[in-house]
């Protein structure tokens, strides 16, 4: 007979189990205790080591937005970006008897020299010796299926140029620690580079986010956004192999060109020679050809400033168009001469075309007279208005001395003498100064200026912002176009735009240039005085200029070349740079829809 | 008294006396307690299976967290394959290789003659 309901266990049997029970109770005690030990009050010490081992915090790189150009009615890219990557050796995982072949066997696919590869290998001190820069993802898979110990490859973006070098100045390049340098890469970088994101996570041995973490954060990054320039590209290689050819020759130390529509302020083709490939950005010795001299190296313009004197003058009503003067062929002022180039044949009657025509330096000057006192006759009459007036036009109306705020990096304002001051290195010679300007010297201006200066009067008196970038196509999608933008208005009246394009028109027939008849094709050359560092000029240094226009009934393009230092036995304006404009003109006329004249 | 009801009154009172009659069928109740033994064990085992179902869940998550990995993986290498095809695509089309080219060496250049007018 069991016990029953009722009955009550031995006591043995009770205080074993109470026994057994208090053990357990003890044990679990220990545990928890243990435990509480080691996750609350030991918490911030285990969480940190466990997090300092698997938190992982990533930067997500953003992917440099890429740029092209008008080709035609279609665009093409000019840089874009591509995966290519660093081969390098840990010299600590290297053994001494793997050295050989292994060096072998990364000049199999990467080249270089052995030897060289196995000095590497035995560097001591050293985790990190780089065997290759720029490979090729084959090469990388092929290397690194070697799997050999040590040896490993690290992916980087490298900016490329499937165009080579064009418009090298006018892109710039992307330094190694992924900054624009130079040009548009620089001028936007920020749009072009976007903005990294952010992985921060707990993972495996491997590296890989676990999911399962609530705390991960991730940022996807902003992408940069693609740009497409204004320039076109045909018209810019051509330009290119202009000044490539033409440059030399003159034996110049340098030329630039540019050709812009006058009515939108859009650039078509810049450039500069001496070039390079922004490819090899890194094998340039001089950093000068890095610069977009069209922007960003103002000189003396010398006589193409005749054409913006005449337009100022006619603009205020001083002088008609079809007015004559009487030039003695010389101007006293403050005890200096103005004169002018032998061939201008001697003092007499002149007109606007012969100013412009034998590129009168005294013409200029006898229209800043007009300026100060209207119907003036003495160069001693040149006054504070007339300083003051010209000085409106070249600053608030012709934007000189100011950026013009195109899209690229160290653009240079130039400069423009103060009218009222003798200071700044004019001594009392102020009124001989402003005479200098009114025919290109004295006074600083970039290419560019010169070109959107006198693209405001042939197009009737606007100014516009010159620029580079057509189109930014965010990393949405997003597109945005860029609208000419307006920077004056009345400039000049409208009606000085016919005068001013028969007058150039004029120049190109005196100099014997002939173009089809159907277009409209005119400018003016500039040799302008190259200023010595402590002042003063030298005897025989000169640089050559050339503003000018092509179109049938209206301007179409403006062309500007500077060519420096020439050495070529004539005037450097019409011996250097005027062939370089007759060269271009022809290509526009052939190769880029000119519209005749109806 | 049947023969059926004193069989049930001797039920009842095996209730109160087992053992007399062999042949009855005890239906004693009785309540089944867990000791704490028992007990503890019982709440350990089922807190160890919570926290298996816990680790399945978390490992199933970063399951698709490798999933995920992977499929990002490829999607980068087919970006970065693209990439590479307009890199070599525009480098086929670059203006330089297109003037050296056989066809272009093939073509004369094209002066305007003249102006056609309505």
């Amino acid at each position: 007979m069991g016990p029953s309901q009722g009955q009550v266990m031995p006591i043995q049997a009770v205080r074993r189990t109470r026994w057994w029970y208090a053990f357990l109770l003890v044990v679990a005690g220990v545990f928890l205790i243990r435990l509480f030990y080691l996750q609350v009050i030991r918490y911030s010490y285990y969480h940190h080591t466990a997090l300092s081992d698997q938190l992982k915090e990533y930067q997500i790189s953003a992917e440099r937005g890429t740029i092209s150009a008008h080709e035609g009615d279609g665009t093409i890219p000019v840089v874009l970006n591509e995966k290519l990557y660093t081969v390098y050796a840990d010299p600590t995982l290297i053994k001494i008897s793997e050295r050989q072949r292994i060096a072998d066997a990364v000049v199999a696919v990467i080249g270089g020299n052995a030897s060289a590869y196995v000095k590497q290998f035995g560097t001591t001190g050293s985790r990190y010796q780089i065997l290759g820069e720029r490979v090729s993802a084959a090469n990388k898979d092929k290397l690194l299926g070697y799997k050999f110990s040590g040896v490993g490859a690290q992916e980087q973006d490298y900016r490329t140029y499937p165009q080579g070098d064009l418009a090298a100045q006018v892109l710039g390049f992307v330094s190694n620690d992924g900054n624009g340098e130079y040009g548009v890469e620089q001028a936007l970088n920020k749009k072009l580079a976007g903005a990294p994101g952010q992985l921060k996570a707990v993972t495996d041995i491997n590296g890989v986010p676990l999911a399962a973490n609530t705390g991960n954060i991730l940022t996807q990054p902003t992408q940069g956004s693609n740009i497409t320039l204004t320039l076109d590209a045909g018209m810019q290689r051509q330009l290119q192999q202009v000044l490539a050819q033409q440059v030399p020759a003159t034996k110049a130390s340098s030329g630039s060109a540019l050709i812009m529509d006058p009515n939108t302020g859009a650039i078509k083709a810049m450039a500069n020679y001496p070039s390079y490939n922004p490819a090899n950005y890194s094998d340039v010795t001089d950093p000068s050809v890095f610069t977009n001299a069209a922007v960003a190296a103002p000189i003396e313009p010398g006589s193409v400033m005749k054409t913006l004197t005449t337009s100022a003058a006619l603009d205020q009503g001083v002088i008609q168009p079809s007015e004559t003067y009487y030039d003695p062929a010389h101007w006293t002022i403050d005890n200096f001469t103005i004169t002018n180039i032998e061939e201008d044949g001697g003092p007499g009657v002149k007109s606007l075309e012969n100013i412009l025509n034998l590129s009168l330096n005294t013409g200029a000057t006898w229209m800043l007279m007009q300026m100060s006192q209207p119907g003036a006759t003495q160069a001693s009459q040149i006054n504070q208005k007339g300083r003051e007036a010209w000085y409106n036009y070249m600053t608030n109306h012709f934007q000189f001395g100011k950026d013009t705020g195109i899209e690229q990096g160290y653009e240079s304002s130039g400069t423009v003498p103060d009218p009222n001051t003798a200071d700044g290195g004019y001594g009392p010679a102020l009124d001989l100064t402003y005479a200098n300007t009114s025919f290109g010297q004295g006074m600083t201006a970039t290419p560019l200026q010169m070109g959107a200066a006198l693209s405001s009067v042939l197009n009737g008196g606007t100014y516009y912002k010159p620029y580079l970038v057509d189109s930014v196509t965010d990393a949405s999608g997003q597109t945005t176009v860029t609208r000419p933008a307006v920077v004056k208005t009345n400039v000049v009246k409208p009606t000085i735009a016919p005068t001013i394009e028969s007058l150039m028109e004029g120049v190109v027939a005196g100099h014997f240039l002939h173009f089809p008849s159907q277009y409209n094709v005119g400018g003016k050359t500039g040799t302008a005085q190259v200023a010595k560092p402590g002042g003063g000029y030298y005897d025989n240094e000169f640089n050559g200029t050339y503003v000018g226009f092509v179109g049938g009934n209206n301007p179409q393009y403006v062309i500007v070349v500077d060519v420096i230092q020439p050495h070529i036995g004539t005037y450097a304006g019409t011996g250097a740079a005027q062939p370089i404009f007759v060269s271009l003109a022809n290509m526009l006329l052939n190769d880029f829809n000119v519209t005749p004249k109806t | 008294m049947t023969y059926s009801s004193s069989l049930a009154m001797g039920r009842e009172r095996a209730g109160a006396s087992f053992g007399r009659n062999q042949n009855a069928v005890s239906f004693r109740r009785q309540d089944r307690k867990l000791g704490p033994i028992s007990n503890t064990v019982l709440l350990i085992v089922l807190a160890c299976i919570l926290g298996l179902v816990y680790l399945t869940q978390v490992t199933k998550t970063n399951a698709y967290g490798y999933q995920i990995n992977n499929l990002q993986q490829q999607q980068t290498a087919l970006q970065n394959e693209h990439d590479d095809l307009q890199v070599a695509s525009a480098r086929l089309q670059s203006l330089d290789r297109v003037q050296t080219s056989p066809v272009a060496k093939s073509l004369a250049p094209a002066a305007p003659s003249g102006t056609v007018h309505d």
